[in-house]
């Protein structure tokens, strides 16, 4: 049960702990969590076997796949259009989403390609609409919904959370970039978990019924912990999760992290505060350096050891407890 | 001007020693298994891989760009790659597509249409090219004249004069482009001239009596 709580001055949510972690040591999680879900990026795989690629991540227990769309114009690159993202249709079941890193024609002239593209038979396909590139997003969002599709809405660094206020509920997701899409080599933002923050204030306030998620340099590590721990509950991983050799193995440490964070026991930043319960035993790793070339695309390449160090059991869940995958929302 | 006589096209065209040749169209196959699809047309006999680059902006599609392409390559290292960008600003994406591409040949077709918002002029994308290693052709709507090549066909190595609107397969043949492809034949022999667009075994014979030596093949 939630804690009455008072705004303050509207940048900020005041918090009281709702739930207790390590034995004092109050959670940060606003409201009750949400499940947790990994959804890699297809841009570290091999376009050119884009359909096994992603049974590869469906076997790996991932709860969606996420396409990113470039146009050259939105960001300075560009990658692929709906008719790939149909095509692999033929290879998964998982469910799929779409980010649409365009401009507002091409949104306008594409987007019920790209909705119908990213729905799979019974479920609806997330397509993610820039605040930024969208003049008419409400229209938008709500023709994202009309097409079948799960309307999400995803915001650049440097744009306030308060351009979406108005439009959350038309919403099932709302993306946080944690950089700036378009770029490779870009360093996770952590100022981005007050947008996190306060944007899950809403969510929670006004009994909203919304995911939100992170992408951009998030691995399994404190960045990971940290997003969820302000309230992110999907998280985008492309490096984070194509560094690993079994990818299930990745798929279950962002997982395992995420979940822990959420329960309170939140690896902080750059190393420091270590959360999780013990420690005890080596960790068993199998990252290893992604050998093909990077692209440029929306996510971070920090360098060093990504793989934390395994906490307690108790937290090393595969699976949300308050729930199985999350299938099809409102439509 | 080719003619049909008795059902079969008669070539009115001036003679030529251009090489014919077959070009299939990768976006006619399944985009999900594009490594396997390519070694299937390459073993079949295909002399060249046509790459269809869009970027819903000069096109109203997209269809998969140079990352992809990067993929491909490492696949089909000697494969000689025919990329045709349907993009505005064809300048912007030259660099990435020759990194692409790298390893064996590759040609950079650009369509004239799209110069006009470019940084560079037609001479200034076509030097480009070439410094990055690559062979240029240039391309026109249906709706440009072929006059509007005059300039330019001495610049590059290849001319792609598309039959159909570009921006999606399967559209039918537009014989009335033919005679584009035929002005460009008899002015210039030596010239690699393409046609792209609802090209099959119905209208194949029409292109080459116009004097085309490379056909793109996609859909049919």
């Amino acid at each position: 049960m939630l804690s009455t709580l008072a705004f303050s001055s509207g940048f900020s949510v005041s918090r009281s702990p709702v739930s207790q972690g390590r034995a004092g040591a109050p959670a940060m999680l606003y409201g009750e969590p949400r499940p947790v879900q990994i959804i890699p990026s297809v841009l570290p795989a091999d376009w050119a076997n884009m359909g096994a690629e992603c049974k590869r991540l469906e076997d790996a227990g991932v709860d969606r796949i996420q396409f990113d769309v470039m146009d050259g114009n939105f960001v300075p690159n560009l990658t692929f259009g709906p008719e790939l993202i149909a095509a692999c249709k033929k290879y998964t079941t998982v469910k799929f989403e779409t980010q649409l890193m365009v401009s507002q024609y091409n949104c306008e002239t594409m987007l019920d390609e790209y909705t119908a593209a990213t729905n799979q038979p019974g479920k609806p396909g997330v397509v993610i609409a820039h605040v930024e590139g969208n003049t008419h997003l409400h229209r938008t969002l709500t023709k994202i919904r009309e097409g079948g599709g799960s309307p999400s809405v995803a915001l650049n660094p440097h744009t306030p959370a308060e351009m979406i206020e108005n439009v959350l509920d038309l919403c099932d997701h709302v993306l946080v970039m944690t950089v700036n899409p378009g770029f490779g080599g870009q360093a996770y933002i952590p100022t981005m978990v007050d947008k996190i923050k306060k944007i899950r204030g809403w969510i929670v306030d006004r009994g909203l019924d919304i995911d939100i998620e992170v992408d951009g340099g998030v691995k399994a590590d404190w960045t990971i912990a940290a997003c969820a721990d302000a309230g992110a509950n999907c998280f985008i991983a492309g490096s984070g999760m194509f560094a690993y050799e079994n990818l299930a193995d990745g798929c279950s440490e962002l997982r395992t992290i995420a979940e822990a964070a959420q329960k309170g026991k939140a690896r902080r930043g750059g190393g420091e505060g270590r959360g999780g319960g013990g420690g005890g035993g080596s960790p068993r790793r199998s990252v290893r350096r992604c050998s093909r070339p990077r692209r440029t695309r929306a996510g971070s390449r920090r360098s060093g050891s990504c793989v934390p160090r395994r906490g307690s059991s108790a937290g090393a869940t595969s699976r949300s407890s308050s729930g199985s995958r999350r299938d099809s929302r409102r439509a | 001007m080719a003619v049909p006589l008795n059902g079969q096209w008669q070539c009115q065209c001036p003679p030529h020693k251009r090489c014919c040749k077959i070009q299939p169209s990768m976006l006619a196959c399944d985009l999900a298994d594009l490594a396997s699809e390519a070694k299937s047309v390459l073993a079949a006999g295909a002399d060249e891989l046509h790459l269809d680059v869009m970027d819903g902006h000069f096109v109203p599609n997209m269809s998969f760009a140079h990352p992809v392409v990067a993929s491909l390559r490492k696949h089909v290292p000697d494969a000689y790659l025919d990329c045709h960008m349907m993009v505005s600003r064809p300048s912007q994406w030259v660099e990435a597509v020759a990194g692409s591409t790298k390893g064996a040949g590759a040609r950079y077709t650009f369509h004239l249409e799209a110069v006009e918002e470019d940084e560079l002029d037609v001479a200034g994308v076509v030097k480009l090219i070439r410094d990055h290693g690559m062979q240029v052709g240039v391309a026109i709507k249906p709706g440009t004249a072929v006059e509007a090549l005059s300039a330019v066909v001495a610049l590059v190595d290849m001319v792609l004069v598309m039959t159909v609107e570009p921006g999606f397969g399967g559209q039918k043949f537009m014989p009335n482009c033919m005679p584009k492809v035929l002005a460009l034949r008899s002015e210039h022999p030596d010239l690699d001239i393409q046609v792209d667009g609802g090209l099959g075994p119905s209208t194949i014979d029409a292109a080459a009596a116009a004097g085309a030596n490379l056909i793109v093949a996609g859909s049919t």
